[in-house]
């Protein structure tokens, strides 16, 4: 280690309510970030990485949801890690690079040496301590976490195979570029603020001189972005991409975008096995004498009520206040905080809302086709089926492929609708 | 008194079940069909059954053999080496019918559930004095079917229209007829339709009669009327033979339980329910509209409605099977399935989901 008193900070970005809309009908009351995941808040996974960086001073959540919707959580984590934990709200979206940016002062108020960028909605098992002693190595201005992925729908990058540096980066590509993708998670020396800065005024130049051009407007296609709106991808990594400042450091392990409920339930699965291999504890055990039978991974929170007839899993997520009742059977699905499962209900692949209900004999299930070979389909809209918030399956009836929006009633069966 | 069913063919509607058995002997309401109809005539004094037939008559007569002494009643079959179609079969069997006796007979169809209000038809036929009586029942859409014409006063019968385009009445023919023996002299041997030659030339020379059937009626010849059968009987039994149907607090309506089948705990059964000899229905099972056949074994915390389960087949825990779903004999759906209307054929294992209505061959 060069340097014990070296202090890192980390920042994770948690976006706003006009960001995440493909998680509907599971983003209208609850921040997209606290959604739970293997019985936890999706942010709470970066953020338990986190304590495993050597000298962490502070945690930064930036984002513009509103303040009280992050207050609770954020004061009982600062007790559970010891460690402040703030919650740095943007008047408007300045973009990754430009919220950083916008809260610089904050964020190097103790001095750190290093600060660690995270994405709150990217699934992975962050090595961060990995990271950063690749980062140190490399001697760069800023480390990328990369995957080997083949998919066009991320940001694409290539890297030197012997020294990692960046050398090409391509947002959302038409063509293959590379199979080596931007995981979301990064790792900057101070030194960004100062290029931060740079585009900012670049961007502040353009703008004026857009004020003075006005006929450029009628064939410029594009809107001027607002001046202090800065990405990090289109902004900071193209550009510096071959210029020995931007390093990869390869993740070997799983790694999902999660941008879809669908794609919360197949993370929540990630997050489980990885409870397995790390903190076991957190996992449910049971053989049907005094607790449920339980399958596989499978997490339910201490003030859930689940009868000992029940068989739960694999990849099950129970949250608080939830009561499953005699001879349910529950497997690859999230039940949110007090829904209720009545005897002898099934549910299989998929989520079931806050408050929500399911009758006797109720069957609330997405398909499991010989293609997607049983683990569910996370990529098609109606892969999984959700229920929204309070909503009330009654007894017998069957649900599947359905999203169903909060608050309604079901008393026939429905399969492949979207239920206003 | 003596008596014709006319049994016919492979009952190919009724597949996938009439692959495993004839359809005379497919179960309905825990009893074979055709055991239905031999109870009713034995019941009004009939003394032999002749059963026109025209495939398989050794599974039919070995099964049959056990009934005759159990019922005390002579059954014999007949059968047919080319299709005779309604009224062929009765030329056929006409030396064991037409006896020095001169009484009529009766001539039922094997398809047809009914209350058998036979000695009714009896007395009716006695009546008119005509040759021939034939029960009619009342219909809503009266254009699928041979609608009977007929003098609603006398009962005496004006003519057959066959699927009439226009309304011209809403009784139609219920398969149950009473002949005298001289009907058999109308009748060559040669494939003949009962209703399209033989009745007319009876009608027209005024000696046919039409008697409404008291009581429900229908066509179990196909799942979907067999479903909508038993919930007829069910209802027809409540009203006749009350303490036959089960009760319990784990009872809702109309359901029919065998006393060798086994309940357990939590469960809730009905209405519109036939479980047959020998079946185990496990703790938390849901069974409604639907029949179970002997030997099956329903797992825990499965839940069936409007279906039918073959023989000896089993639906595993927490499956989910319903909306017309038909299993063959022999056939198991493992643990978690949803069926949706799947009709499976016999001896086949169930492990992937049927989403929607198909045959799994």
């Amino acid at each position: 280690m060069k340097n014990s008193e070296e202090k890192v900070v980390a920042v994770i970005m948690v976006g706003g309510p006009t960001k995440g809309t493909r998680f509907r009908p599971l983003s209208f009351n609850t921040p997209k970030p606290l959604f739970p995941l293997a019985g936890q808040p999706m942010v709470h996974h970066p953020i338990s990485a986190c304590k495993s960086i050597p000298n962490l001073a502070q945690i930064f959540l930036i984002g513009f949801h509103e303040e009280r919707e992050f207050a609770l959580y954020v004061s009982s984590l600062s007790s559970e890690l010891k460690i402040p934990v703030r919650y740095l709200k943007e008047d408007k979206p300045h973009g990754s690079a430009g919220g950083l940016y916008y809260f610089r002062d904050l964020i190097m108020e103790d001095n750190p040496s290093h600060i660690f960028l995270l994405n709150c909605d990217v699934c992975c098992s962050f090595p961060l301590p990995e990271m950063l002693d690749a980062h140190r190595r490399y001697g760069g201005m800023g480390t990328l976490l990369v995957s080997a992925e083949s998919a066009s729908e991320f940001g694409e990058l290539v890297a030197d195979p012997i020294t990692n540096e960046l050398l090409h980066y391509t947002e959302k590509p038409e063509t293959f570029v590379s199979d080596l993708i931007n995981c979301g998670v990064y790792v900057f020396t101070p030194e960004i603020f100062n290029v931060i800065q740079d585009i900012h005024t670049h961007h502040e130049d353009r703008a004026n001189l857009h004020t003075l051009s006005r006929s450029e407007a009628l064939w410029s296609p594009t809107k001027t972005p607002a001046k202090d709106f800065v990405r990090l991808d289109q902004d900071i990594l193209s550009p510096l991409a071959g210029k020995k400042q931007l390093y990869t450091y390869q993740t070997m392990d799983f790694w999902e975008q999660i941008k879809t409920p669908a794609m919360s339930l197949k993370c929540s699965a990630l997050y489980l096995a990885q409870f397995r291999l790390n903190s076991p504890n957190l996992l449910a055990r049971g053989d049907g004498t005094k607790n449920p039978t339980v399958v596989g991974d499978v997490y339910i929170h201490p003030s859930a009520k689940v009868h000992r007839t029940a068989k739960i899993g694999p990849n099950v997520s129970i949250s608080a206040n939830v009561r499953v009742a005699a001879g349910v059977r529950l497997m690859s699905c999230i039940i949110l905080d007090d829904a209720e499962i009545q005897e002898n209900a099934f549910v299989m692949y998929a989520i079931v809302g806050w408050k929500s209900s399911l009758g006797k004999w109720a069957r609330v299930q997405a398909s499991s086709d010989s293609f997607t070979c049983g683990e569910g389909d996370y990529k098609t809209k109606l892969g999984i089926t959700i229920l929204g918030e309070a909503v009330t399956v009654e007894d017998e009836v069957v649900v599947v492929n359905s999203i169903v929006l909060p608050n309604k009633i079901l008393n026939i069966s429905v399969q492949e609708e979207i239920i206003l | 008194m003596k008596a014709l069913i006319l049994v016919g063919g492979f009952g190919t509607r009724l597949r996938p079940l009439t692959l495993s058995f004839p359809k005379p002997l497919v179960d309905f309401a825990n009893k074979p069909m055709i055991l239905h109809q031999i109870e009713a005539l034995k019941a009004i004094g009939v003394t032999e059954v002749v059963l026109a037939i025209n495939y398989q008559p050794e599974v039919m007569l070995n099964f049959l053999k056990d009934f005759e002494t159990k019922i005390g009643i002579k059954i014999t079959c007949s059968q047919e080496t080319e299709p005779l179609g309604t009224a062929g079969p009765l030329a056929l069997a006409r030396d064991k019918l037409a006896d020095k006796s001169g009484e009529p007979f009766f001539v039922l169809n094997s398809d047809v559930i009914s209350e058998y209000p036979l000695k009714e038809m009896i007395a009716f036929h006695k009546s008119h004095g005509g040759e021939a009586s034939i029960m009619v029942t009342k219909v809503d859409e009266p254009s699928k079917y041979g609608v009977v014409v007929m003098e609603e006063s006398t009962g005496k019968v004006d003519s057959f229209v066959e699927k009439p385009k226009i309304f011209v009445g809403n009784k139609i023919n219920a398969g149950i007829y009473l002949l005298n023996p001289s009907v058999l002299d109308l009748i060559e041997l040669k494939p003949t339709s009962i209703e399209k030659e033989i009745f007319p030339k009876i009608a027209s020379a005024g000696q046919l009669f039409a008697m409404v059937l008291p009581g429900f009626w229908m066509d179990i010849g196909q799942p979907k009327d067999y479903i909508s059968g038993l919930r007829l009987y069910l209802d027809s039994l409540r009203k006749r033979a009350p303490s036959k149907l089960a009760s319990g607090a784990h009872i809702m309506g109309n359901v029919l339980v065998d006393e060798t089948a086994k309940i357990g705990d939590g469960c809730l059964i009905g209405p519109d329910v036939a479980i047959g000899p020998g079946c185990v229905v496990e703790s938390g099972v849901r069974l409604s509209r639907c029949t179970i056949m002997r030997g099956v074994r329903i797992k825990k915390h499965a839940c069936i409605s409007s279906s039918i389960i073959g023989w000896h087949s089993t639906v595993g825990q927490w499956a989910r099977v319903e909306n017309m779903t038909i299993l063959g004999e022999d056939v198991h759906v493992c643990d978690e399935i949803y069926s949706n209307g799947g009709v499976v054929l016999p001896h086949k294992e169930i492990k992937a989901s049927i989403l929607k209505p198909e045959i799994v061959m």
